[in-house]
């Protein structure tokens, strides 16, 4: 199959995978009790509470309901956030702005740690170095990251007082003008360098531990693919060439090794993704992952399924991406399959 | 022409009797390379040790009345550190005995795992094989549904079932199987699809035996190392993911689970109470680190194309 025939039919079934999403999302609302009960009282008529189900259209069959729930999602509507007392489609932007901070900056993190430390293993391989990043990826997969943020939060917060906890000092962002909701970002457009240190400072520990699982992934096949790359013939001949160590690995081994690299790299970002609900909490980040786990706790539906439905469709979107990358960089890879 | 013996299944068990040696001596092989890979074997030790731990709690400290899976309380002791005679890891702001919370917390993990693993394992499996096996309209609509569900992130899928069914520990459990299903179902599919395509397939085939016993006996029992793999992956990935539930608020309060203990011990860590949070965390982690090293181990010695540790 040609690659733009692969390309094609993988976007055509993107809409029907996203409305099947959207189904489950819409039969967990009504799994989870009455979506309307945060707009009923205890001294509501059952005249009133019948008004206020025709005009959520309760009275319907369930398909009619999810097609005005659905149609209601298309026009930006995504009901009443209970938690914030505001609707979804007007907190989201603001809280989505903190997290996309936050998970931008644990994936910088992750890819400039995992790529040094697997091409530092891999070109060592079997010597200390090499065994110590292999403790590092091994222990990158089971750590629970809400233990990670504790710990460092014991040792750099309670005890040593080094690092701060939240996403800013507030006397000190309320002087930043707000553009893109980005506080460094932000910081460094008003040309406040105070700003952009305090905020870059409360970003520096739960970016490290967002970012540790997707460092162990990335290193680990960085690892693994520089080994294999280093076993093949052209990297012989480069060395009989005369060409130095140092160049053969970066010139030659490293960017072949990067390939398949690539594409973890995309698909960690899921992985970030999925981190982000239990690392705000900790580090009390106002992103929609800490809102999230507030509507959990206080049943509210709109704001829980609006995540649900918005980071399946980033989740369904990035793998697809990440395919079409893969598929582009390595001709060998049977499409559709 | 020769007289050819009767093309049926009268000349089996000589035929199962050697098949049955063969698989053995497989299985003798496969042990002794896991055994020769020190990183499986740290991860099979440390899967024993909390096995015993879990089976032999209530010899290890005297369970709790009515409930054992409750914290016990000693409101005498609250907040005590690591090292108090009675209290070796310390107690919490309830004075609960984190030793207590540790060890019935690997019981509960195993109960979780067992269950959890065990049913996904059943349940992917028959529809899996059956999609496979049958293919045409069965498995298109099938592997639609389990395109959809793979569709949403594992922990926010899990995240919002467990959230709409209200905070306890046997919702987790229930919305983890929901899940995670659909992989094993997938896997199942592909091996069953690879093996029915094989010679010995279509030798079954030739000789008359009936669909029912080409399943049953021939493409099943040769289908389960992908999943086999994959499951004991997941012992480790559900301890992990339902702590994370725990933790967010799904859990129940004052039960021995590690992520409620988690949870709950966070409040100590600005007084300097890291105890309380910080021996049911690595309990987690050596839970997932152990079954990690050991589903890899297996996968090596399974599978050698995907050997990741040369």
């Amino acid at each position: 199959m040609q690659l733009r025939d692969y390309v094609i039919r993988r976007l055509l079934v993107l809409p029907f995978l996203i409305i099947g999403v959207s189904m489950i999302v819409f039969a967990l609302t009504r799994v989870g009790g009455s979506p309307i009960g945060i707009y009923l009282s205890h001294e509501m008529t059952p005249a009133q509470v019948a008004e206020i189900e025709a005009r959520f259209h309760l009275d319907k069959s369930l398909p009619v309901q999810y097609f005005y729930w659905a149609r209601g999602v298309l026009q930006g509507d995504f009901g009443w956030s209970g938690v914030s007392v505001a609707p979804v489609a007007e907190v989201f932007p603001k809280k989505l702005a903190a997290t996309l901070e936050l998970s931008v900056a644990s994936g910088i993190v992750a890819v400039v740690m995992g790529l040094w430390l697997g091409t530092y293993a891999g070109a060592r391989r079997n010597r200390p170095a090499d065994h110590i990043t292999r403790v590092v990826a091994v222990t990158g997969a089971s750590m629970p990251n809400f233990w990670l943020a504790i710990l460092l939060l014991i040792i750099f917060w309670a005890q040593l007082g080094w690092m701060p906890i939240g996403r800013s000092t507030p006397e000190i962002i309320a002087l930043v003008p707000t553009r893109t909701g980005l506080y460094t970002i932000d910081a460094l457009l008003a040309g406040n360098l105070v700003a952009f240190g305090d905020a870059l400072w409360h970003l520096i520990l739960p970016a490290i531990t967002l970012g540790y699982g997707a460092t162990a992934i990335i290193a680990r096949m960085m690892r693994s693919a520089l080994v294999e790359e280093l076993q093949l013939d052209y990297v012989d001949a480069a060395r009989a060439k005369g060409l130095p160590e140092r160049l053969v690995l970066k010139k030659h081994a490293r960017r072949n090794a990067l390939i398949p690299t690539v594409t973890v790299i995309g698909l960690t970002f899921g992985f970030l993704l999925q981190g982000t609900v239990s690392v705000e909490i900790i580090f009390r980040w106002p992103g929609i992952g800490k809102w999230m786990a507030d509507s959990v706790l206080r049943g509210d539906q709109a704001t829980l399924m609006t995540y649900v439905l918005f980071t399946s469709i980033v989740f369904l979107v990035l793998n697809l991406i990440v395919d079409v990358i893969y598929a582009n960089l390595d001709r060998r890879v049977e499409l559709g399959k | 022409m020769v007289d050819l013996p009767s093309p049926s299944r009268a000349a089996a068990p000589v035929v199962r009797d050697s098949a049955f040696r063969v698989r053995m001596r497989r299985v003798r092989d496969l042990t002794a390379q896991i055994l020769s890979n020190p990183a499986t074997v740290i991860g099979s030790v440390i899967i024993l040790a909390m096995f015993a731990m879990a089976i032999f709690a209530p010899w290890l400290t005297a369970p709790n009345t009515p409930d054992p899976y409750q914290m016990p309380r000693d409101w005498a002791a609250t907040r005590m550190p690591p090292g108090t005679p009675g209290y070796l890891l310390g107690t919490t702001n309830e004075g609960g005995d984190v030793l207590y919370g540790v060890i019935w917390g690997a019981r509960m993990s195993l109960q979780l795992s067992l269950v959890v693993v065990g049913s996904v394992l059943v349940i992917g499996c028959i529809i899996g094989s059956l999609a496979g096996f049958i293919g045409g309209k069965l498995d298109e609509i099938l592997m639609r549904i389990v395109d959809v569900f793979l569709s949403i992130p594992e922990l926010i899928f899990a995240l919002a079932i467990a959230a709409v069914l209200g905070p306890s520990f046997g919702n987790i459990m229930f919305a983890l199987a929901m899940v995670m299903w659909v992989k094993y179902a997938r896997i199942m599919r592909a091996r069953v699809i690879q093996i029915k395509n094989s010679e010995y397939i279509d030798a079954a085939r030739i000789i008359g035996d009936s669909k029912l016993n080409i399943y049953l006996r021939d493409i099943l029992p040769n289908s389960f190392t992908p999943v086999m793999v994959q499951a004991t992956l997941d012992m480790g990935n559900v301890v992990l993911i339902a702590a994370t539930l725990s933790f967010i608020g799904l859990g129940e309060a004052g039960i021995a689970e590690w992520g409620v203990l988690v949870s709950e011990g966070q409040a100590g860590i600005a007084s300097g109470r890291w105890w309380a949070s910080t021996f049911p965390g690595l309990m987690i982690f050596l839970w997932g680190l152990a079954f990690n090293l050991v589903g890899d181990g297996l996968r090596d010695a399974l599978d050698p194309r995907t050997e990741s540790s040369r």
